[in-house]
């Protein structure tokens, strides 16, 4: 009997124990579902370290556009290292400022160049400067992808017009070009601004000199009339002469090639020499100092600019959205979508020859990573991100924005489809 | 018998279960669930820790003397030990199926009552610029009909994704030049589908258009259950050069 009673009991004590054990895994298995969400680590995989170089001018005149290259292009490293795309690999920014300057510029790449652990640089903002860039990457097999740069002659060599003929198989850029944004500019100047009268202006740079040229040239097929044209120091920011040129000539638009420092004071003193007329420039003139360089006479101004309104691309709200979150001080300005994309596209390039590699970096990886660059495709902020033969994007969008109330709004959108 | 040892069928594993074991009805009385799904002997707990701690007093009472003293203790009522002497196994059985689905039954509220995870916001529909092409195809036969002076063209129209698009203005940015479309708008086309359209364009009068523009566009006025907008479609080179061709054809029979 005794006996019999201890059996049960131990029968009961190992019923109720694993009932109990039971009741424990279950309380752990309800538990750890949430504790599983947010155990995401924000930090990147550790392993290898990829510099990705940024070039812009991130000082002077130019600064607001540069940093918002910057940063942008350090919001998607971030991103990446969040997200630990890229296994193994952990992402990290270095900018260089290039103070606007060629020289500068090319001094940069050669830094890039040195520094092995630079996989790809992202800029830079001035065709100049990239003219003064491009060899060196190249010879190195360094990847560069400008969000900003729209020099046909970068791509497509300096017979574009004629004979498109690649120039650097490491250049890229995700901002589209002049000869799409000067013809565009000029169709709506003639047929939707019903400007027939234009006086052109440029700084004498490669991106001045370029989109003021491929204006003149699609405004004079249509049938406009070029009443004068003036080259301008951009170092001064006196062009009383040049205003007094323009209100006798009789314009009914002025066209200006180059960027805003000088566009701003310019289109100032052309409307407080009396011509009561609009000055119209590339995405070299699109941002927000401009109307305040110009102040209230700027009203109806106009800027072409690469690209969809922000507003109107539903990819954008994420990182307009990270942008704000991660504080940066300055805005994203007119690049930073592209900006974006173009440092996503470096990361995404590293991906592929890392996955191609059973997870690790090759020895010839800059070589493999600008490979895989011209194959590279994703939906990025701006849309598509890819690049043809030449390395220009595909995405090719173009807005024409004016000035009201201060700041450009945008007017009119066009997709190039050709 | 010192509780130091492996634990055996006997006296040891006897003192260490004095709890629920040997009094699985005693009530509740703690109000959280978690509590309630935790051992309930305290002394089974503090053994577990020290096992060199004093055994409480009445371990030394015999099984039985205590099963006699537990049954007399026990309040009558429903859950007590039938008349008829039902096997206490059977009972043990009962009281641990309950307590699992008691416990079970308390996971269950507590996970009721955990903030539901909001579903995410469907996305917008995306504007239709975004999601529409119109893209060349080439020359086209001019339907018949249409005055001296026409010509037209064959475009592809295609909606990449979205809510279906619908076409409700088509036009061309020169004086000149008069623009119609077959099918006429508006039409609509769905997302993942493209429809060959064919504009035919009338010179009204041939010094009103370019004669060699670079980059022509159309305006194509688009609309979806998002937006309503004006897109310029700039076609390329291709169509730039057929419509300098055709207005090279169309005005070369009149003095201009």
């Amino acid at each position: 009997m005794q006996g019999k009673g201890l059996t049960v009991r131990q029968r009961s004590l190992i019923a109720i124990t694993a009932a109990l054990a039971a009741g424990a895994l279950t309380l752990t298995a309800c538990g750890s579902r949430d504790g599983d969400k947010d155990s995401g680590s924000g930090d990147g995989g550790g392993g290898t370290t990829v510099t990705i170089g940024v070039d812009a001018p991130l000082t002077g005149d130019l600064s607001a556009l540069g940093l918002g290259i910057k940063n942008s292009a350090d919001l998607a490293v971030k991103t990446a290292n969040k997200k630990n795309y890229v296994k193994g690999v952990t992402f990290k920014l270095e900018a260089r400022d290039d103070q606007a300057q060629p020289s500068s510029g090319q001094q940069n790449a050669v830094t890039f160049v040195s520094d092995k652990s630079v996989l790809g640089v992202v800029g830079p903002l001035n065709s100049s400067v990239a003219e003064s860039m491009q060899k060196v990457f190249d010879d190195a097999k360094l990847v560069e992808v400008s969000p900003a740069n729209t020099g046909p002659s970068l791509t497509q060599g300096p017979d574009w017009r004629t004979k498109k003929v690649r120039q650097h198989p490491s250049y890229f850029r995700t901002a589209t070009t002049d000869a799409i944004q000067g013809p565009f500019a000029a169709q709506y100047v003639y047929n939707d601004a019903k400007k027939k009268k234009v006086f052109v202006i440029d700084d004498k740079k490669t991106y001045g000199a370029g989109l003021a040229g491929t204006f003149t040239e699609e405004f004079k097929k249509l049938g406009g009339q070029v009443v004068g044209t003036e080259h301008i120091n951009p170092d001064t920011k006196d062009f009383s002469a040049v205003a007094t040129k323009v209100k006798n000539s009789g314009a009914d638009v002025v066209y200006y090639g180059g960027e805003y420092p000088q566009a701003g004071p310019l289109s100032k003193q052309i409307k407080a020499a009396g011509a009561k007329i609009p000055l119209v420039g590339g995405d070299g003139i699109n941002d927000a100092t401009y109307a305040k360089l110009a102040g209230p006479s700027a009203a109806g101004d106009l800027a072409t600019s690469v690209g969809a309104p922000v507003e109107k691309l539903d990819s954008a709200k994420q990182f307009v959205s990270d942008y704000k979150a991660a504080g940066y001080k300055e805005e994203y300005a007119a690049y930073g979508g592209y900006s974006y994309d173009s440092a996503w596209a470096i990361i995404e390039a590293v991906k592929k020859v890392v996955d191609d590699n059973g997870g690790k970096l090759p020895d010839d990886a800059r070589a493999k990573v600008t490979e895989a660059m011209a194959k590279v495709s994703f939906d990025g902020v701006t849309g598509k991100v890819s690049f043809d033969e030449f390395g220009d994007a595909t995405n090719k969008q173009l807005t024409v924005y004016k000035v009201d109330n201060g700041a450009f709004v945008p007017v009119k959108s066009g997709t190039f489809t050709g | 018998m010192s509780g130091i040892g492996p634990v055996e069928p006997g006296e040891g594993t006897r003192a260490r279960h004095t709890g629920p074991p040997e009094d699985p009805y005693a009530p509740y009385d703690s109000a959280t669930p978690d509590d309630q799904c935790a051992p309930r002997d305290p002394h089974s707990a503090h053994h577990a820790r020290h096992p060199l701690a004093p055994a409480p007093p009445f371990r030394h009472r015999s099984p039985a003397a205590r099963l006699h003293a537990r049954l007399r203790a026990r309040p009558r009522g429903l859950l007590r030990t039938r008349p008829g002497g039902r096997p206490r196994r059977t009972l043990l059985t009962a009281a641990v199926l309950a307590a699992l689905l008691t416990c079970g039954g308390l996971l269950y509220a507590a996970r009721e009552q955990r903030p539901p995870h909001p579903a995410p916001p469907l996305p917008a529909p995306p504007y239709p610029s975004q999601v529409v092409d119109v893209s060349y195809l080439d020359p086209a036969a001019t339907p018949p009909g249409a005055p001296p002076g026409s010509f037209s063209f064959a475009l592809l129209v295609s909606v990449e994704s979205g809510p279906p698009v619908t076409v409700t203005a088509l036009d061309q940015p020169y004086a000149g030049l008069s623009l119609t479309s077959a099918p006429r708008p508006p039409f609509r086309t769905a997302a993942g589908t493209a429809r060959k359209i064919v504009i035919t364009m009338h010179v009204m009068e041939c010094g009103k258009v370019p004669e060699n523009a670079g980059l022509p566009f159309l305006d194509v006025t688009l609309r979806n259950i998002r937006a309503m907008e004006v897109q310029s479609f700039i076609l390329g080179s291709r169509y730039a050069h057929a419509l300098s061709e055709a207005l090279q054809v169309a005005c070369g029979n009149v003095s201009r």
